[in-house]
């Protein structure tokens, strides 16, 4: 991939709503190709074809099962961990249900007459069984054992290997949306979203950015490249997205200089606190998506570096962080250490109110 | 004419749908007045007169045209004029008026006697005009219809958009009648055609088609009931807990477990917007989102106090108990309707928060999202979303449902026609009881409409209690006038 493929100028129309793309691709799944490799990413469980059976009865005796087995967590979770409690866990099995049914509104509307009624589902009813026994007893991730996670207006395929975008990182594209309203300029600039995972952030992007605005996305993890590339083809934005495996800024020599905004969600956690995370985290979750080495901060260090001779003047950046402390310190260094290099430095907080991004502009 | 080529173009426009209030229609008939007899309509049966001061139609300033009509054989004339100039009769000159004037008797659905359908329907089609202030309408339409024609009307944009609007919607309504009269007309011209050609087949389909626009046109005497600005929107309904702890909340989940099944009934789309459990039974306080035409236009006869008296489940004792729910509708106006330009700074926009540090260290799927209208105090939450991102649009979209209630609310000075938002207030507005003990009885205290079979009013068959309302509302409204 080069800079002519990506400057080439594209028109293809990526308005589609999620809501549209969902009910098109359920529809036509197969028509869904990429190259089958050994990372090949897994279909997410709602967009696999509904080609199996059970009676409503079977499906409601799995539907009863699962949550009396979910009820009985109570606050355990909850207590041990900060993990999930029964309430929270009662609406995943309902969205579980949703995503496994072909069609989850007729169970809505069953009457007593249609009990011998024949649903179809996207997986065998005995894999709901082990599914969700997954979820309770394994505390495997809700959004793995779905494959997908609803982030912005999006449903993103995730499996094991790839983090699962983060409600609070969502505010990265608000603040990005900000930007490019005050400076229309931008929609047409280069993006960069390192470390991109499951894709999240450089979609979101592409999506608001204007017909000759691209975006690089990058990550070290090969299964999270694959993921990534899965999920840029979901939204038809192939032509806008070019994902690259590589550490940080080395698949970005040559654009020294030359990018419009800069935003990342490195890992910031500090390797002493990876021992005590909630379960479905520390135990699922990829290690190189989360330790920040020993204070957290390596990699954004790193990338604070980087975003002095990556972006051009008038330039954007936005970091994800662990919280104030982390965001003092990256203010702190940047005026320190690179002093005139940034300028309109702030600290934004997220919606719980935790200090949590880190936003400046390239002087 | 063949009655094959009849039979084909007969079929192509017959098509109608099946009113999902069937039920009702003995209702009406329960709640008639036939002491009070309009002069001019002194022929028409009982039935008619729900309204006490039933509005004068003139039928009489239309047998002018009639009689001119009367002897004209075609059919297609009729097809084409769009305005009410001629007023539709049939081959052998039978108007929509001197059918309701012949009494026929009407029987059952189920009856196969196309006099009895044509009836019902002719019946039907009066009330619809009288509930739509029939004379009234077609004099504000021809107000308005000069008013449209005036140069200098887009001289002031505001006033013309209204204009033109409220033209255009009763110039709907006016075609909407006189398409109903115009389908009758031909039902019957073709039943009769079909029995002069001795094709019993095409006669016996004809009389299908006639019986599905009697079922169809039910409904359209309920929205004619339903003739508000607002009334065709989707709407949220709110239920609260009164005092009273489980058993309160309890009721309030019985309260909201009705409305869903209600709902759902007809068809419209139901969705648990925001919802806060109670420790051990019910709800504290729910907001349902009811998306269909006149979701808003019904349910707004459910605001008010709900009252409950029962031997409560949660009382070791077996007492009786009364509790009491609140519930409060607001209409989801379209975009470019709002009443209220909501802005950005205004708003505190917060999350629920675990405790925890968030962000990497935890996998949540829980991104509740609540919405602080800081000048105003009000609040709006979601959590059914998948997404934050959602949950947030949600909440907003309940925000502007809230801030324009209460800005119409305001506009019309506390009009009886809005409701309020849920406060202290709405708890002593009591609109109906349900007694599930020592006797069992559901009465709406307003209408004093009442059913002895509370768990079907509990399953959500809540039409009787809606209708009667708005047709009590409705009759008021019209001796005020
Ligand atoms: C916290 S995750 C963020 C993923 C995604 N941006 C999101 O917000 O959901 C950090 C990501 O950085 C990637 N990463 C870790 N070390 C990296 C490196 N040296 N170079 C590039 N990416 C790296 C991880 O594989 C992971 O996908």
């Amino acid at each position: 991939m080069n800079l002519s493929t990506l400057t080439r100028a594209s028109s293809l129309s990526t308005t589609i709503t999620s809501t549209t793309l969902r009910r098109s691709i359920t529809i036509s799944s197969s028509s869904l190709s990429y190259t089958p490799t050994s990372t090949n990413p897994k279909t997410p469980l709602f967009l696999r074809p509904p080609i199996f059976t059970a009676t409503l009865t079977d499906l409601q005796k799995f539907q009863n099962w699962a949550k009396t087995l979910t009820s009985s967590i109570g606050s355990s979770f909850k207590d041990s961990d900060n993990g999930p409690d029964s309430t929270i866990l009662h609406r995943e099995l309902n969205w579980f249900i949703e995503d496994a049914v072909e069609n989850p509104n007729s169970l809505l509307t069953q009457s007593e007459t249609e009990i011998g009624r024949v649903v179809k589902l996207r997986a065998e009813l005995g894999d709901l069984y082990t599914l969700w026994k997954q979820r309770i007893e394994k505390r495997r991730p809700f959004q793995y054992v779905v494959g997908c996670e609803h982030w912005r207006d999006l449903v993103l395929s995730v499996e094991e290997g790839v983090l699962i975008p983060r409600p609070e990182t969502e505010l990265i594209v608000d603040l990005v949306c900000d930007v490019m309203k005050m400076n229309e300029e931008m929609k047409s600039g280069l993006w960069v979203d390192l470390g991109t995972g499951s894709g999240a952030i450089g979609i979101a992007i592409a999506r608001v950015l204007g017909e000759f605005g691209r975006v690089i996305a990058t990550d070290l993890s090969p299964v999270a490249v694959h993921v990534a590339q899965f999920n840029v083809k979901r939204y038809n934005l192939q032509d806008k997205v070019s994902v690259m495996q590589g550490s940080w800024f080395d698949p970005l020599s040559g654009f020294e200089g030359r990018v419009a905004g800069l935003v990342s969600n490195p890992p910031y956690i500090p390797s002493g606190h990876i021992n005590g995370l909630q379960a479905e985290v520390g135990r699922h979750e990829p290690i190189l998506a989360l330790d920040g080495g020993e204070d957290g901060m390596s990699d954004l260090l790193h990338l604070c570096n980087g975003a002095e001779f990556m972006l051009k003047s008038g330039g954007f950046f936005a970091f994800e962080t662990n919280g104030e402390d982390q965001c003092r310190f990256l203010v702190d260094h940047m005026k320190s250490v690179h002093n005139n290099s940034f300028c309109d430095l702030k600290i934004i907080p997220d919606l719980a109110g935790i200090q949590r991004f880190v936003t400046g502009i390239r002087s | 004419m063949t009655s094959n080529i009849l039979r084909t173009a007969y079929r192509r426009r017959s098509s109608s749908i099946l009113s999902p209030y069937q039920s009702i229609s003995t209702f009406f008939q329960s709640s008639s007045h036939p002491q009070s007899i309009d002069k001019q309509q002194n022929h028409v049966s009982g039935f008619e007169f729900i309204s006490k001061n039933a509005y004068g139609f003139s039928s009489v300033s239309n047998k002018r045209s009639t009689l001119s009509c009367g002897c004209c054989f075609n059919n297609t004339q009729m097809w084409f004029s769009t305005q009410t100039a001629v007023e539709p009769s049939t081959s052998d000159g039978l108007t929509v008026d001197d059918i309701v004037a012949n009494q026929w008797t009407i029987l059952d659905e189920s009856e196969s006697d196309w006099k009895s359908h044509a009836s019902a329907v002719a019946q039907s089609i009066r009330l619809i005009k009288k509930r739509l202030k029939w004379k009234k309408l077609k004099v504000r339409l021809e107000m308005l219809s000069i008013q449209i024609e005036k140069p200098d009307l887009w001289h002031n944009p505001v006033h013309a958009g209204k204009i033109s609007r409220e033209h255009g919607s009763l110039m709907g309504k006016m075609k909407e009648v006189n398409g109903l009269e115009r389908e009758l007309i031909d039902h019957i011209d073709m039943i009769k055609l079909a029995h002069e050609e001795d094709d019993p087949d095409l006669e016996l389909e004809s009389v299908k088609a006639l019986l599905r626009m009697r079922q169809s046109v039910k409904e359209k005497e309920h929205e004619a009931l339903l003739a508000g600005e607002h009334d065709s929107c989707s709407c949220y309904i709110e239920v609260q807990a009164g005092a009273g702890g489980t058993e309160s909340m309890d009721w309030a989940g019985m309260v909201m477990q009705m409305y869903k099944m209600w709902a759902q009934r007809h068809g419209y789309g139901v969705t648990v917007v925001d919802e806060m459990r109670g420790e051990i039974a019910g709800i504290k306080r729910a907001t349902l989102r009811v998306d269909g035409e006149y979701a808003y236009g019904y349910a707004k006869a459910e605001v008010g106090a709900h009252r409950l008296v029962r031997i409560s489940p949660f009382d070791s004792a077996k007492r009786r108990h009364t509790s009491f729910a609140a519930v409060a509708v607001t209409p989801i106006l379209g975009d470019g309707s709002h009443h209220v330009q909501i802005n950005e700074s205004d708003l505190r926009i917060e999350r629920y928060r675990s405790g925890g540090a968030g962000g990497q260290h935890a996998n949540v799927t829980d991104s509740a999202v609540r919405i602080t209208h800081i000048p105003t105090g009000i609040t709006a939450a979601c959590q059914n979303e998948r997404s934050q991102h959602q949950n947030k649009a949600s909440a907003m979209a309940v925000l502007q449902s809230r801030l324009d209630q209460r800005e119409m609310a305001r506009q019309a000075q506390m009009n009886a026609q809005y409701t309020q938002s849920l406060t202290d207030n709405s708890f002593g507005n009591q609109i109906r009881s349900y007694v599930l003990h020592p006797y069992r009885m559901v009465k709406d205290l307003r209408t004093n409409f009442e059913v002895s079979d509370p768990d079907s009013v509990l399953e959500g068959e809540i039409d009787d209690f809606i209708l009667s309302f708005l047709t009590d509302s409705m009759d008021k409204e019209n001796e005020e006038v």
